[in-house]
């Protein structure tokens, strides 16, 4: 298939070619992070991006890579995602996940699960150890006990923090239908990575909306919503409001304009951009391309994200030299 | 853009794309279209239902074509009633699920506990607003419950118990899961305990996931999906249909499209936003389809079926899989076919 496969081909900035160089990218969702949290929530992304690195470094692949990442981030109470996660409008955690290889499209996913501290790797394991691409709830929780996941007491998942933050909003009964950009929404953690052999994976980890009704899917354990990777085009994981992503299935938009050509810049503002234009929903992305262009946009407040862009060429272990960190107000 | 709309007499010979080419010069036809200018005849209202890509047991075909038939005529009453896409595309499927022919509703092939999971997707062009359940039990069309989950919360995924628990409070009544249980599904659920059985092959026999799109007078375009997922899944298994792109999409500006077959390909190349970019790209709703398929083949290594519409009334019926119980309703004729190449048409209010 001609359109399928020569995409990929195109690519700009012609000299990135010749050095194939590992990046990952992290994001811990984009919000309007108030100031308390702003600073815990930029260490936090700085440190998975380290741990998402140190696995490339180490000769790990993408996969390996935005998995590690993903798991710092959800065993970090500072985001919404495993410990520390929001809870639903009965007081509980449930958590949603994707994990995608774009070396063969294949993923694994997990929505609505329970009592599961790191629902990536559970989400890898839907996609390495069953004939399925997706698990849901009781299945999913099933599914975990039969492969040997440990399962967390309730409690464990739970912050402070966000058990006074429920206690405050769960009056509004009508929380999630206002407009996503209000100091109390909370987001999704994601990363991608593209490996030295040129390898692209994404993940994206989610306790979802505060206050969200039982059994509420959001974008991010949908394919092509929360997160997509193809080694054609890149690798996409997006946070903001869920409902939106979900409407312009923001990750595979994203991935369409750089198939025809657009950098990953351009291409993620433009989906931002039709996502705010056609169902008014802000949101995020993190992407990469198989040549190691990245990208880490947003039209909300605020976006915690880090990069680490280890070039080939420059393989001295500089612990805090490579960093590239930016944080943008839009 | 069919040559329908510059000869008359001749029905839904469609222009050739690469691979289309051979294969729909072939149509078999039982054409009672009149010679009538019918280029004059307005292409809307227009509905699509399938009923299923695999390969459908020759016994069991009769049942799939009447049950398609049927169903695209409920679609269509819907329609001339002046009712809106999304209302013509929620009643067929209703009639599908309602059918036990088909894996969906009633008819649901069972998860290997030998319970009935179902998924169901609708979406609407005009807002890109859609509603989605995953795994519900005991409900016998969750492709109403989809819609409520569009109309009635802010969300757009429910998920098994919060998804019932949503029923309930919508007044939903619960059915016992006996009552979508057939003899046929309990059957083949059985069968493929065995540890040699090989469901995803034997699923072949009858996919039967079902879907419609329908575009209505205004232009409005919708889509619809149902399914009962994959013979002896896991419980708590999540197919493409309930996920947005990958079991349907509705765009006002580009198209609908509702899918069919190997559930776990469909999703990896977000089969339904796949076709619909590529008729962003200019492609026609055939060559859009085809296109889609041969990439899910190529790329995924899975077959299947689509049913597609633009907002101008232009539709197809496209699949990579050896059939697809596929029926449509245009300008008061009926279309339906079952084999590659087929499209037997007439007159909409002749009973079949």
């Amino acid at each position: 298939m001609a359109e399928s496969s020569s995409p990929g081909m195109k690519r700009e900035d012609p000299d990135r070619n010749s050095k194939m160089s590992a990046v990952v990218v992290v994001h811990g969702g984009a919000w309007a992070i108030p100031d308390q949290l702003a600073e815990a929530s930029v260490d936090g992304v700085k440190a998975a991006a380290c741990e998402g690195s140190s696995v490339l470094k180490r000769g790990g692949s993408a996969l390996d890579a935005v998995e590690a990442a993903v798991r710092a981030l959800e065993d970090n109470p500072a985001f919404n995602a495993g410990h520390g996660a929001t809870l639903n409008a009965d007081g509980e955690v449930e958590l949603d996940a994707i994990i995608m290889d774009g070396r063969t499209l294949a993923s694994g996913a997990v929505s609505s699960v329970k009592n599961i501290a790191n629902p990536v790797s559970l989400a890898r394991a839907v996609m390495e150890k069953t004939a399925h691409v997706m698990l849901t709830s009781r299945g999913a929780n099933l599914f975990a006990e039969s492969i040997g996941v440990v399962t967390v007491p309730p409690d464990t998942l739970l912050t402070e923090y966000e058990k006074k933050e429920w206690e405050k909003h769960k009056t509004y009964v009508t929380g999630v239908d206002e407009d996503f950009n209000t100091q109390w929404a909370h987001d999704t953690v994601g990363a991608v990575a593209v490996d030295r052999a040129g390898n692209v994976a994404c993940a994206t980890s989610t306790g979802g909306i505060r206050n969200k009704m039982v059994g509420r899917v959001g974008d991010s354990p949908v394919i092509g919503a929360g997160g997509y990777a193809d080694n054609l085009s890149g690798a996409v994981s997006c946070t903001g409001h869920g409902e939106s992503i979900l409407k312009v299935t923001l990750a595979r938009l994203i991935l369409s304009h750089v198939e025809r050509g657009k950098s990953v810049a351009d291409s993620s503002q433009l989906s931002l951009q039709y996502m705010a234009d056609r169902v008014r929903g802000a949101g995020g992305s993190i992407v990469v391309s198989p040549s190691g262009q990245w990208a880490a946009t947003f039209t909300t407040d605020r976006m915690a994200w880090a990069a680490v862009d280890q070039d080939v060429l420059c393989s001295l272990p500089a612990p805090r030299g490579q960093w590239a960190i930016r944080r943008l107000l839009t | 853009m069919t040559l329908e709309q510059t000869e008359p007499g001749m029905q839904e010979i469609k222009p050739a794309s690469f691979m289309s080419l051979i294969a729909t010069l072939k149509p078999v036809s039982t054409s009672r279209l009149s010679t009538f200018p019918s280029q004059l005849i307005d292409m809307l209202p227009v509905v699509v239902v399938h009923g299923g890509a695999g390969h459908i047991p020759k016994e069991r075909s009769e049942l799939s074509t009447s049950g398609v038939t049927s169903a695209v005529r409920a679609g269509y009453a819907v329609l001339r009633g002046g009712g809106s896409s999304m209302d013509a595309v929620v009643e067929a499927v209703t009639y599908l699920e309602n059918n036990p022919a088909f894996n969906a509703g009633c008819g649901s092939v069972l998860n290997v506990k030998g319970d009935v999971e179902m998924d169901a997707f609708v979406m609407e062009g005009k807002t890109l607003g859609s509603g989605a359940v995953s795994a519900v039990r005991n409900i016998a069309n969750p492709i109403q419950l989809a819609r409520l989950v569009m109309d009635k919360t802010s969300h757009l995924c429910l998920t098994a118990e919060g998804a019932k628990q949503f029923a309930r409070s919508m007044g939903v009544p619960e059915v016992p899961q006996e009552s979508l249980i057939t003899e046929y599904s309990r059957m083949r659920w059985r069968k493929n305990l065995a540890p040699d059985a090989n469901p995803v092959e034997c699923q072949m026999g009858k996919m039967g996931t079902v879907g419609a799109v329908a575009v209505d007078s205004q232009g409005n375009v919708a889509c619809a999906t149902s399914t009962g997922g994959i013979l002896n899944k896991m419980e708590g298994r999540v197919g493409d249909t309930p996920c947005i792109g990958c079991g349907g999409y509705a765009d006002n500006m580009v198209g609908a499209v509702s899918t069919t077959g190997h559930g776990e390909a469909i999703m990896k190349v977000v089969l339904a936003k796949h076709i619909l970019y590529q008729m962003e790209q200019g492609q026609s709703v055939e060559a859009a389809s085809d296109l889609g398929l041969a990439c899910m083949k190529f790329r995924a290594a899975g077959l299947g079926g689509v049913i597609t519409v633009d907002p101008q009334g232009h539709w197809a019926a496209r699949f990579s899989s050896r059939q697809m119980a596929w029926a449509a309703a245009q300008k008061d004729t009926l279309h339906y076919g079952l084999y590659e190449g087929e499209n037997f048409t007439q007159s909409i209010d002749v009973q079949h």
